[in-house]
């Protein structure tokens, strides 16, 4: 089995993250936005903030012109964000400059063309821009071999979705190439809050957690500190995007308030993981 | 060598990338189809619709007066003849029968001009589906008609107001409501493109129309030629001649403006490989990877992508890609009516204009066209386009387009 690349380098520091938070019996918190919505300054103070306030791991969203597995909260983010015109590059100096204000680990989340295009330079700027994890949505394991091999010898992980429709013997497959974390998306849908979360999320958490030693995250609808608090229960880590960006969104020409929001936001959840 | 490969590979381009929600979803798909792919009931069922409801075997028409001008024997294979207009029924009725095999009650379709979109609300109007189709706002707004249409055949269709509004952001939204509804829905792609099995279904089921030429002609052609966009009516002509070396074929792309101004829909001539919509092929994108907005004034062609099993030809020199501009499609769209007394679709005028590019060539020859499609639905965008081109002379027949 590919089981034993989990095990292969230990110094990545999504591993860290977790072992530390397993020692204090707390979850993580991984909170999502766009890098440049609503323009790359605000975008880097948001995440600032939330590296501050609580935030575990940073998830980093590379905007993209067609983002299918996204509900309508992110694509207007990555809209607003594409007239930045942010580029790979800036994304990277992006990352570089966080790392310099908070060492907090980031998930690079794109979407392959803007990756693919690059070839191996993608894996190399991840690298010096010191990405611990890159999340390609529309890059199944099946077609993931040269993406692999470009990320693999530069100690950054690949995460991998499980979905509702994940049957059980597909998540022995995914499972066998995912490092850092494996991240179950909570509803049959694309990304956005939701009031109520399906009652499989739980058992099929637990189904998974019988397959891997690998903590788990949980993404896709949670909106409130109720839902965090529950999934945290049993889970590893809590991903909450669209409710964030949601705040950009209600006021945007308000940077102050953004920001005060978005630190009131993030300190709640952190105090229910 | 062969083609899709079993992981739906066509050498580098195709395969499945699409997120995990959907996987299970199209491995079950192409599990099911393998099943039923050689199945005599369902050929059956499929031939009986082509028949008698499509009106197939289209006519092989040999077009005399083109001929004769360009010195050639010249045959149009005439799928704007079947019902609803264009090819995109052959795909339709073989996904439909698919669909009820797998028990699926609720269908999805992207749709650019409205031809799939009316092909499809038209067989789930005949099969007694539900039916939600796709279209780009600013496709709503320049395709009313047929938007009426697929409202008149029981569709209900959404008009996407995300991202450029066009064929592109009606597929990023039909992709998005089958993550949604995977387990009751059906997604009807209406080109070979999208992750694997999508491009060998769309395949197997236009590759009626080869078939059908290969039997009518009674020999080989010299010369194929056909309009490509996503690439389903050409393929559909070219697949069961691909094994014959001799025969050089033709695929032409929408050049809009020229492939100068970077205002076209030419994914090979213009474009270069990417991933967008589940499917490793030729795109239009800037240099970061972002999928550029295509322009062609046949709406049908106006995708920012092509087949993946294109591309691979397209590598492999197989098929000849070019490309011929707005201009040209609308001249040759017109020699066609004055010649022949046949309105193509602006697509199709593509492929006729290509004639004009290889006159040389052609001298002699027997040269197959696939007339994908009729130009009724082009009236309005004719006349505006000539208005535009020659003020005060067609204007009454632009004003007469609006109403």
């Amino acid at each position: 089995m590919r089981n034993e690349r989990n095990f292969k380098h230990n110094n990545n520091k999504i591993d860290a993250v977790f072992n530390k938070l397993k020692e204090e019996k707390r979850k993580a918190f991984i909170p999502f936005i766009s890098i440049g919505d609503p323009d790359i300054e605000t975008s880097f103070d948001i995440a600032k903030t939330l590296a501050e306030t609580g935030a575990d791991i940073i998830e980093l969203g590379f905007p993209f012109s067609d983002p299918m597995a996204d509900g309508k909260v992110i694509q207007r983010s990555y809209e607003r964000a594409l007239k930045n015109k942010i580029s790979m590059e800036n994304a990277f100096n992006f990352i570089k400059r966080l790392k310099a204000f908070k060492d907090v680990p980031v998930v690079l989340f794109t979407y392959y063309n803007p990756v693919f295009v690059m070839g191996e330079k993608f894996a190399e700027g991840a690298e010096e821009a010191g990405v611990e994890s890159v999340l390609v949505v529309d890059l199944p394991p099946e077609e993931s071999g040269e993406f692999t091999k470009y990320i693999e010898d530069r100690n950054i992980y690949q995460i991998f979705l499980l979905a509702p429709t994940t049957d059980k013997d597909r998540m022995r497959l995914v499972l066998s190439y995912a490092k850092g974390f494996a991240y179950y998306v909570s509803v049959t849908g694309v990304t956005g809050a939701r009031k109520n979360l399906p009652e499989t999320v739980k058992s099929n958490v637990t189904e998974i957690k019988k397959i891997t030693d690998l903590p788990i995250g949980v993404g896709f609808g949670i909106s409130s500190k109720e839902q965090a608090k529950d999934i945290a229960k049993y889970s590893d880590a809590v991903i909450i995007g669209s409710r964030i960006i949601q705040f950009i969104e209600d006021n945007i020409n308000d940077k102050e308030l953004i920001l005060k929001k978005i630190a009131e936001f993030s300190k709640d959840i952190r105090s229910v993981l | 060598m062969k083609l899709p490969d079993d992981n739906g590979h066509f050498g580098e381009y195709g395969g499945r990338y699409i997120s995990e929600t959907l996987m299970p979803a199209v491995i079950e798909l192409e599990k099911f189809y393998k099943k039923i792919r050689n199945d005599k009931e369902f050929i059956k069922d499929f031939k009986y619709y082509l028949k008698n409801y499509v009106g197939r075997p289209s006519p092989l028409y040999f077009a005399e007066r083109l001929s004769k001008i360009y010195n050639a024997e010249i045959y149009l294979k005439r799928e704007d003849l079947n019902h609803t207009g264009a090819h995109k029924i052959n795909n339709t009725i073989g996904q439909a029968l698919l669909a009820l095999r797998m028990g699926k009650k609720r269908i999805i379709a992207e749709t650019g001009a409205g031809q799939h979109g009316v092909a499809t609300a038209t067989v789930c109007a005949l099969f007694d589906l539900d039916c939600e189709v796709f279209m780009g706002k600013k496709d709503v707004e320049r395709q009313k008609q047929n938007v009426f249409r697929m409202e008149l055949l029981g569709a209900k269709v959404n008009s996407v107001e995300a991202g450029s509004q066009t064929l592109k952001d009606a597929m990023n939204e039909a992709i998005r409501d089958w993550i949604t509804n995977i387990q009751t829905t059906y997604y009807m792609i209406g080109t070979v493109a999208g992750p694997h099995p999508y491009p060998l279904i769309v395949r197997d089921f236009q590759s009626v129309i080869g078939k059908e030429v290969l039997k009518q002609l009674k020999k080989l052609p010299d010369i194929l030629i056909a309009c490509v966009g996503g690439g389903s009516n050409a393929i559909g002509l070219f697949y069961p001649f691909l094994k014959y070396d001799g025969i050089k074929i033709y695929a032409v792309e929408a050049g809009g403006y020229g492939i100068e101004t970077g205002m076209h829909a030419a994914s090979i001539t213009g474009g270069k490989p990417g991933v967008l919509h589940g499917n490793k092929t030729y795109l239009l994108q800037d240099e970061f990877g972002r999928i550029k907005d295509a322009h062609s004034i046949a709406a049908g062609l106006d995708y920012p992508g092509i087949g993946p099993e294109h591309s691979y030809f397209a590598d492999e020199k197989r098929i000849i890609f070019d490309s011929v501009t707005d201009e040209e499609a609308v001249k040759a769209f017109q020699e066609l009516c004055k010649l022949e007394g046949i309105i193509p679709a602006l697509e199709s005028s593509h492929a006729i204009a290509y004639l004009e590019k290889i006159k040389q060539e052609i001298k002699g020859k027997t040269v197959v066209i696939n007339l994908s499609g009729r130009g009724d639905k082009d009236m309005h965008t004719i006349s505006e386009y000539l208005s535009a081109a020659q003020p005060g002379k067609v204007k009454s027949g632009a004003e007469a387009g609006h109403n």
